[in-house]
């Protein structure tokens, strides 16, 4: 094991300017994977329809849109520059750099001028006074504190106007990419199969330009404890939710896959085994081995503490860790579905065939039951990703979950438990974490939704075969 | 007097609407039965729907009347329609598995029915339950009573549907392919049971078959339906002595018939026999409940001795869970075998080491019965032919392949230009055809036809038959053919064998066992049949 530990740390160490962490890799490498699916399923006509499907119903299509940001936001916080002297940060918190650097001494209110506690603070040379203080960042540039109305509405239009451009722009630039002359693209883009998407990219465009122009000179969200910028750890918070479910579904998978189809095609003791594996493993509380998985962790970076060279990197494999002990625990259902799939598909008539005509086990396994099992496996994925998004607030909040430095959702809640108890109360952190966590969930769970129903061969393309046979 | 006057349904898909019955008008009297008969996708279970109006969301009545006793079912409100359905109009589904509500005790199903319409509880109902069971010919209706569905056999469960429907003392019965999964015994003693009742009870009976034998057998008049349109109707004796459209001709001479005229000339048995199975036993553990308890096994096949020659066709038939299926898959080993030996080519199967199993297999095909399971869904037609082909390692050039590929399907009748195409946008007939193409890519001796027709309307498997034959005659084919269909039999099989309980019971030429038989099995299966004139 301690192997391991100057392995991570000569990979975090990379030259290029970049400096990527073991999560960053990995998740990139993830998305990469996706993309080469995406460019196999183009080709294959069944699966493209399938997508396609998906992305031309209205709750796919947005669900689409809304993810896609989310994915942004956690491609940009995972490509990590390196800085002279500096710890490195990422492409995310250059372009937030306002956000990141506008510091409090610690809470305030979304779009406050003054802080949210009283502070002793010297009027004049020996006379203190007992008040709130100006915020150093948050409506600085105002003279007065009563201009804050005419300043919000004033960036509003302002942002507006900014989310109508790169809309007009983005709506010309689609249209030319699907092969549209510019009148085509001014006479036909409202086309009713898509309009619920051109508005959700209209009303998605205008919420980031407003956001931002109001973010430039304000704390939209309000601030922490210790002052931070509530948005830009929301946005941080991205990232690691995002990681968390793509890189447990990425150790789910092959678990699942192998040992489902194993179990399925070859039976016999083989079946006896894993269904004996897998029941033992989902009958022990999840909670108890992620709590037992973690408190190991724990210790073991205490005492490799010297081969750490950043808290950067500890907080990272503490979060790597989080996704193998749930990938390492989550596959038993996965298993078990592709299990029962294979058994019935290795009964059906075209594998009989198949043998019969004297294909190797090889060839039946990859022209016949993988490609017929990918659908399950794609629902299957797709329904446990917002569980798992969930289930790092839980965890986090439990003190069983990600690292404490790690800006999580998770951790804003858990922040929140004495928030809540103060007086006048303290709502932003937790609402800025339940809002961020309720978007990509109800995106993933609506995207889950359409998946299923383009997938699943009772109302798929092939739908007319099943129907056949009634 | 049920009357249905100018009903024209029509089905919404994705915008577009298409009839799917067209100006449908018919009347059902009282004592009556009229026989609906049709292929598939001819309306005529859509046409019983709508009487009782079950349609699924996707289709709706379009203009039409359908009037019971002169009021119009059609504008009644659904409470009143309640009160039609069961008591007025009774309904027998074609899977009477589906139709039975399998966490409820038979007695109460037929109970819920006499409680809504007739209001009857407690000791009366269960009295009349029981009279009922009795009626339809159930053995001890007093212990089945409290029975589940999964504790009857399909002819018991068609059975307990018909108590259901005639719990009420309905008017008119409505039988929507109510033999079709049936065995043909099972099937002789429910139709036997249908038309006493309706006779006994002089009720009017509207019954939907696409197996004229079975139409001639029960119907008073009868309605030819293609494409959702009546193309003929009359009185039977009138319609199926001088039928006048061209359609209902062509039914009858498709229809298959159990008759001498149409046997085929024995082959003359000669030399070697290409495949030869001595003293085959097949049997399926049965697995206890937990993996460490003891396994029993179930004899799918005792004892089967059987010889097939070059160039000869010979049918396995049998009822359902007679072991034909099990047989044939025995002998592609795609099923393992408790003892016995299978030769072919004098080769002892069962004792191949895997490669050389791999081998000969190329001469050893299957085409199965399930025109839409036995394709993978994601290949194209070519890549489904050639399976053999890669699988043999033969022809390994590609544009060789294609070619080929595009030859076989020529000889199956598809057009050469589908190869690029997937199964799901061909008919079941077309995809039989691919099946048989995909078998015949790796030039076999002999094919394992495991109910290939029986999926298929009539005028399809007409095609398919005469396609089997054709080719049997240019490459001297053998064909071990599996069904359940004695009329098949007789239009293609030199020789017969009988299966029942596991076991051959009887075997021969096709003229011997089918039309001279010796056993009393073979008798009752044969009397069973129903025939046309």
């Amino acid at each position: 094991m301690p192997g391991l530990i100057p392995a991570f740390a000569s990979v975090a160490t990379e030259p290029m300017g970049l400096q990527l962490l073991p999560t960053d890799l990995l998740f990139l490498g993830a998305l990469a994977l996706a993309a080469v699916y995406g460019h196999s399923a183009a080709r294959e006509p069944l699966a493209r329809a399938r997508w396609s499907r998906v992305l031309h119903s209205p709750g796919g299509g947005i669900a689409c849109l809304v993810l896609s940001v989310y994915l942004a936001v956690a491609v940009l916080d995972s490509v990590r520059v390196e800085r002279a002297e500096q710890a490195p940060l990422t492409v995310l918190d250059l372009v937030l750099t306002p956000l990141r650097t506008g510091m409090e001494t610690t809470y305030s209110a979304p779009f406050a001028t003054h802080a949210h506690a009283r502070e002793n603070l010297e009027h004049a040379p020996g006379l203190w006074v007992r008040d709130y203080p100006r915020l150093k960042f948050g409506g600085r540039h105002l003279a007065l504190p009563e201009e804050t109305a005419r300043d919000l509405v004033r960036r509003i239009a302002l942002g507006t106007a900014l989310g109508f451009g790169v809309f007009v722009v983005l709506t010309l630039v689609i249209n030319q990419l699907r092969g549209r002359s510019l009148r085509g693209a001014i006479t036909q883009w409202w086309e009713p199969a898509w309009r619920w998407h051109w508005s959700a990219l209209g009303v998605l465009c205008l919420g980031i330009t407003i956001v931002g122009c109001l973010a430039d000179g304000w704390h939209v969200l309000g601030t922490d404890k210790v002052g931070q910028d509530v948005l830009y750890l929301s946005l941080k918070s991205v990232r690691t939710g995002l990681v968390l479910a793509v890189l447990a579904s990425l150790i789910t998978l092959p678990i699942a896959l192998v040992l489902g189809v194993l179990a399925g095609y070859r039976g016999g003791w083989v079946d006896d085994v894993i269904q004996y594996l897998y029941t033992t493993l989902s009958s022990i509380p999840g909670v108890l081995l992620i709590a037992a998985a973690a408190l190991s962790l724990d210790l073991f970076l205490s005492r490799e503490a010297g081969a750490l060279h950043s808290l950067a990197l500890r907080a990272d494999l503490r979060l790597l860790a989080l996704c193998a002990v749930l990938g390492l625990t989550g596959w038993t259902s996965l298993c078990r579905l592709l299990r029962a799939e294979t058994m019935k598909l290795s009964t059906i008539e075209f594998v009989a065939s198949a043998r019969a005509l004297g294909s190797p086990s090889a060839a039946l396994l990859r022209r016949h039951l993988l490609p017929n099992l990918m659908p399950l496996v794609i629902i299957t994925t797709v329904l446990d990703f917002s569980s798992l998004v969930l289930a790092e607030a839980v965890l986090t909040y439990i003190d069983i979950g990600v690292d404490p430095s790690t800006e999580s959702w998770g951790n804003l809640i858990n922040g929140a438990r004495l928030e809540l108890a103060r007086e006048p109360v303290i709502w932003w952190s937790l609402a800025s974490a339940l809002g961020g966590m309720f978007g990509l969930v109800l995106a993933a769970n609506v995207f889950a939704d359409t998946v299923r129903d383009a997938f699943d061969p009772r109302l798929g393309p092939d739908a007319k075969g099943v129907q056949g046979r009634a | 007097m049920l009357e249905i006057s100018n009903l024209v349904l029509v089905a919404q898909t994705q915008g577009a609407s298409t009839r799917v019955v067209d100006d449908l008008s018919l009347s059902l009297k009282r004592g009556q039965t009229t026989v609906l008969v049709g292929e598939s996708g001819s309306g005529k279970s859509l046409t019983a729907l709508a009487v009782v109006r079950l349609l699924p969301p996707a289709i709706r009545v379009a203009t039409g009347s359908v009037r019971l006793e002169g009021r119009d079912l059609l504008h009644l409100s659904e409470r009143e329609m309640n009160s039609v359905r069961g008591a007025r109009i009774g309904f027998v589904f074609q899977e009477p598995q589906a139709a039975l509500n399998p966490v409820m005790r038979i007695g109460h199903q037929i109970g819920e029915a006499l409680t809504r319409h007739r209001g009857l509880r407690g000791r009366l109902l269960r009295e009349r339950v029981l009279e009922l069971l009795a009626a339809v010919g159930i053995p001890e209706p007093q212990r089945r009573f409290k029975d589940y569905p999964h504790q009857f056999s399909g002819g018991m469960k068609q059975r307990v549907m018909i108590a259901i429907a005639l719990a009420a003392e309905p008017d008119f019965l409505i039988a929507d392919e109510p033999t079709t999964a049936l065995d043909v015994s099972t099937q002789a003693q429910i139709l036997d049971l249908l038309q006493a009742t309706q006779r006994a009870r002089g009720m009017g009976m509207l019954f939907i078959t696409h197996d004229l034998a079975v139409a001639h057998r029960m119907a008073d008049s009868l309605v030819v339906m293609k494409e959702g349109s009546v193309v003929e109707h009359g009185s039977r004796d009138a319609l199926f002595s001088a039928p006048v459209h061209a359609y209902t001709r062509h039914l009858f001479a498709v229809s298959p018939r159990l008759t001498p005229s149409a046997l085929l000339t024995p082959s003359p048995v000669t030399g070697e026999p290409l495949l030869a199975v001595r003293d085959l036993n097949v049997h399926f553990p049965q697995r206890g409940a937990r993996w460490w308890s003891r396994t029993r096994s179930f004899a799918a096949v005792t004892d089967a001795n059987l010889e097939v020659h070059a160039g000869e066709t010979v049918a396995v038939v049998g009822e359902s869970g007679s072991g034909k299926t099990t047989l044939g898959r025995t002998l592609l080993r795609l099923q393992p075998a408790q003892s016995g030996r299978v030769a072919f080519l004098g080769r002892d199967l069962f004792a191949l080491p895997p490669e050389s199993l791999r081998r000969a297999r190329r001469e050893l095909q299957v085409v199965f019965q399930d025109p839409f399971a036995s394709m993978n869904p994601r290949m194209t037609v070519q890549q489904i032919v050639e399976e053999g082909l890669v699988a043999q390692g033969l022809l390994r050039e590609p544009g060789a392949r294609a070619a080929h590929v595009g030859n076989l399907l020529e000889k199956v009748g598809l057009d050469p230009a589908w190869s690029s195409r997937f199964p799901h946008e061909f008919s079941g007939g077309q995809r039989q055809r691919i099946s048989i193409a995909r078998a015949l890519a790796v030039a076999p001796r002999l094919i394992v036809c495991d109910e290939p027709t029986s999926a298929l309307d009539v005028s399809v498997q007409a095609q398919i038959l005469t396609l089997l034959k054709a080719l049997q005659q240019e490459q001297g084919l053998a064909y071990l053919f599996i069904t359940h269909n004695l009329g098949v039999v007789a239009q293609l099989a030199h020789r017969v064998l009988v299966m029942h309980q596991g076991r051959i019971v009887e075997s021969g030429a096709a003229r011997e066992v089918l039309f001279a038989p010796q056993q009393d099995y073979t008798r009752m299966l044969l009397a069973a049949v129903p025939s046309l004139p």
